[in-house]
């Protein structure tokens, strides 16, 4: 155990979300790290297998404690809370709606920071963000995105609920930091990837009309091995001296979407796809949005120029702020992550 | 035709979760319309609908809206457990009321806010919505013709809901105390009303018999039922002999939301999921003929039907919302014009007592039970 940590092995840490895909890895790495009081906030309805078999591994998983409960109950987040030093804060809202996208984010959110804060023994709250609040929309193609970069302004016009839940979390948990000295990182994963999740990006393209449609070209994709994204987020909340940080996380050899395209299609599934390049994909896409406007939503403006921009314009990317600061290196280099990734397709989906 | 007191109508909208988004953008596409207030119990609720349609007017309190905005009208969306005395308290505050379904959670709750609309001079709607879309309107006009011969033999109502939408069933298994499973119907509370009022308008309000059996499909049992009912059968025979039958179901694939109407002539199909009215008109054909000349008939119709909607379309009538827009359009208009609402009353209280009887029979009036096994109940049960 690393002593320069801001808790010690013994302190209670709760994970929201420890069931999920990466979830359920930042709660190994705790285990693997030597903490022996984890606390697992999961869904009732959540079936546990994947976190019971992570537990199974570890002599202090077998004491970690399960809560079941709803972070949209108060009393369910002071139950989650109690003793707590450190939340790692990863359940998210997939709702589509608006509505329940900020609601299972920020009010989800709120509810855990005040129950967090009221207890006392308060060391710091991890929030994981994600890549989808930046908007490159006045960037050039090929800047570099980094954590200044702007946020999006205008989410209903992108039509991204999740987007919006993201950012109004964020806005929250900044809130707390300056008016009720919550001490928060917020880390901002880019595309996590990894064995437990078969699905394509949508950086890489769209299959929405019955057919791949391939609208990342040579663009790179901001990728994360779910490991190597575990790992940041585990050490965002160990780490001295980060509070009120921001830490986008991406690994340190990316790949482009053609590239990734490649690899999957000979791998998992070949299948027909046509590339279509940005200025005709941003051309069409606007199109659609003129179009959705003017006929009051007639077709819901899921294609509009701001989706465009933060999928596939194209950035590149830093992980510096997360190597100098947190000290991260990835667990585990590209070539061996594709394999893992790809290694999941010998197998029928379950 | 417009009553020129009211210039622009100010809508107030109560309940700011997923639905009040359509409710928003329906009010915008309606001329003369302005969303001037917003109210949820959770502030930030009604913060993030302003904030994404640019409403100042944010509120917590319903009252304090009541009082500080003056809408002439409030939508109120809110879980059905809140809709009785918010909406007594928006008609006692002078607000014409847009209720969401299911109107109310019991009937005599239905009745009780009708007789207060009615006493104060102010109207009061449901949101059956999809009794308001654009095929539902063709068969309403063909029935006004007479299309049926008469009042309608018999009637059949498909509704069905998938159970793959986790996020709407998810939060609801994984919570006992969530909203739904208060409610005495449960899952089917929340949305058999818009299969069951598309039945009232060709029903008697006296009902001689109704008989309904439910049970809980093997899908949900497998994910964590417990004693939700999803599946449900209801036999309806009115005084003057019209049958009914509805069906509920999470399983039927693929998923149905259907009305049949059989009168003594002619019958009528509508079908929501492709937004298509076919016409079942009584001939005869000799011999082989009867398997050659209907199909071709009937094709002929499916691509009138066709041609129709991409009309429709075009001209932006076919909307994903056209249904809601409409409804909330008449509404506003019954108000301008001091007429008739679109939904009669007598439509909303036959379908919160259908409801009623339908829950008290599945659920024999008792709490709900755990792990519940596949069920019946067929007592037939008299209505007055």
């Amino acid at each position: 155990m690393n002593s320069n940590y801001i808790i010690s092995s013994a302190d209670r840490i709760l994970v929201t979300g420890s069931n999920g895909f990466i979830g359920a890895k930042v709660v190994e790495i705790l285990l693997e790290y030597g903490f022996t009081n984890l606390r697992c906030f999961v869904r009732p309805s959540s079936k546990l297998d994947r976190l019971q078999k992570i537990l199974a591994q570890y002599p202090a998983g077998k004491t970690a404690e399960i809560v079941a409960g709803d972070l949209l109950s108060r009393e369910d987040c002071r139950r989650a809370a109690a003793g707590v030093s450190v939340v790692y804060h990863l359940a998210a809202g997939m709702e589509k709606s608006f509505a329940g996208a900020f609601m299972n984010s920020a009010i989800a959110t709120r509810n855990l920071m005040d129950a967090f804060l009221e207890q006392g023994s308060v060391a710091r709250f991890v929030n994981v963000s994600s890549f989808a609040v930046y908007s490159n929309l006045k960037m050039a193609r090929g800047a570099l995105l980094d954590e200044t970069c702007a946020l999006e302004d205008a989410p209903q016009e992108r039509h991204d609920a999740y987007c919006f839940g993201k950012l109004k979390q964020e806005e929250l948990v900044r809130q707390y930091g300056e008016q009720r000295k919550l001490p928060y990182v917020i880390l901002r994963p880019g595309a996590v990837f990894g064995p437990g999740k078969r699905s394509l990006s949508g950086r890489v393209g769209i299959d929405t009309f019955g057919f791949f449609i391939h609208l990342g070209g040579g663009n790179q994709l901001p990728l994360t091995y779910v490991d190597n994204c575990a790992e940041a987020i585990v050490l965002a909340g160990l780490k001295p001296g980060v509070d009120g940080e921001i830490f986008n996380v991406v690994d340190d050899e990316l790949l482009t979407s053609s590239e990734f395209l490649r690899a999957y299609k000979q791998r998992a599934k070949s299948f027909f796809s046509i590339r279509v390049p940005f200025f005709i994909a941003n051309a069409l896409c606007g199109a659609w949005e003129d179009f959705s406007k003017k006929r009051q939503g007639q077709l819901p403006p899921v294609f509009n120029r701001r989706r465009a921009a933060a999928e596939w314009k194209g950035n590149r990317y830093t992980n510096q702020k997360l190597h100098d600061r947190l000290g991260w290196k990835p667990r585990v280099n590209m070539g061996n992550a594709m394999a893992a990734f790809l290694s999941q397709y010998d197998q029928p989906a379950t | 035709m417009l009553n020129t007191n009211i210039k622009t109508l100010r809508v107030a909208i109560i309940g700011c979760g997923k639905i009040a988004d359509q409710h928003v953008l329906a009010c915008r596409r309606i001329p003369g319309t302005e969303v001037v207030a917003l109210c949820d119990r959770e502030i930030l609720m009604a913060s993030q609908l302003g904030e994404r349609f640019g409403i100042a007017a944010c509120f917590a309190d319903a009252a304090e809206m009541l009082r500080t905005a003056r809408p002439e009208v409030v939508h109120i969306t809110t879980p059905p457990q809140g809709h009785f005395t918010l909406a007594k308290q928006c008609l006692e505050a002078g607000s014409h009321v847009y209720l969401e379904k299911p109107f109310t959670v019991t009937a005599p709750e239905a009745e009780e806010l009708i007789r207060l609309a009615e006493s104060r001079g102010l109207k009061i709607t449901a949101g059956h919505n999809l009794q308001f879309t654009l095929e539902m309107l063709e068969m309403r006009r063909l029935v006004a013709q007479d299309f049926l011969g008469g009042k309608p033999v018999h009637l059949e109502s498909h509704f069905s809901y998938d159970l793959g939408d986790a996020s709407y069933v998810g939060p609801l298994l994984g919570n006992r105390n969530h909203w739904v499973r208060q409610l005495p119907g449960q899952l089917l509370h929340n949305i058999l009303s818009h299969g069951i009022a598309k039945l009232c308008p060709f029903l008697d309000d006296q009902l001689v018999e109704v008989v309904a059996s439910a049970h809980q499909s093997a899908q949900l049992q497998r994910i964590g039922g417990e004693e939700i009912l999803d599946e449900l059968r209801v036999l309806i025979r009115d005084a003057s002999g019209t049958t009914a039958f509805f069906c509920f179901s999470t399983q039927l694939k693929p998923g149905m939301n259907h009305l049949r109407i059989c009168g003594p002539v002619n019958s009528i199909s509508v079908d929501h999921a492709s937004g298509t009215v076919i016409r079942h008109i009584k001939r005869s054909y000799k011999s082989y003929l009867t398997y050659f000349v209907p199909p071709l008939k009937n094709a002929k119709q499916h691509f009138r039907n066709a041609c129709l909607n991409v009309s429709s379309f075009l001209k932006g009538r076919l909307h994903q919302d056209s249904g809601m827009k409409e409804l909330v359009d008449c509404f506003y208009q019954s108000i301008r014009n001091q007429s008739a609402p679109p939904i009669p009353y007598r439509e909303i209280l036959l379908t919160a007592r259908l409801m009623d009887e339908i829950f008290a029979q599945i659920y024999q009036g008792k709490p709900a039970v755990r792990a519940l096994p596949a069920r019946s109940t067929t007592t037939p049960v008299q209505t007055p």
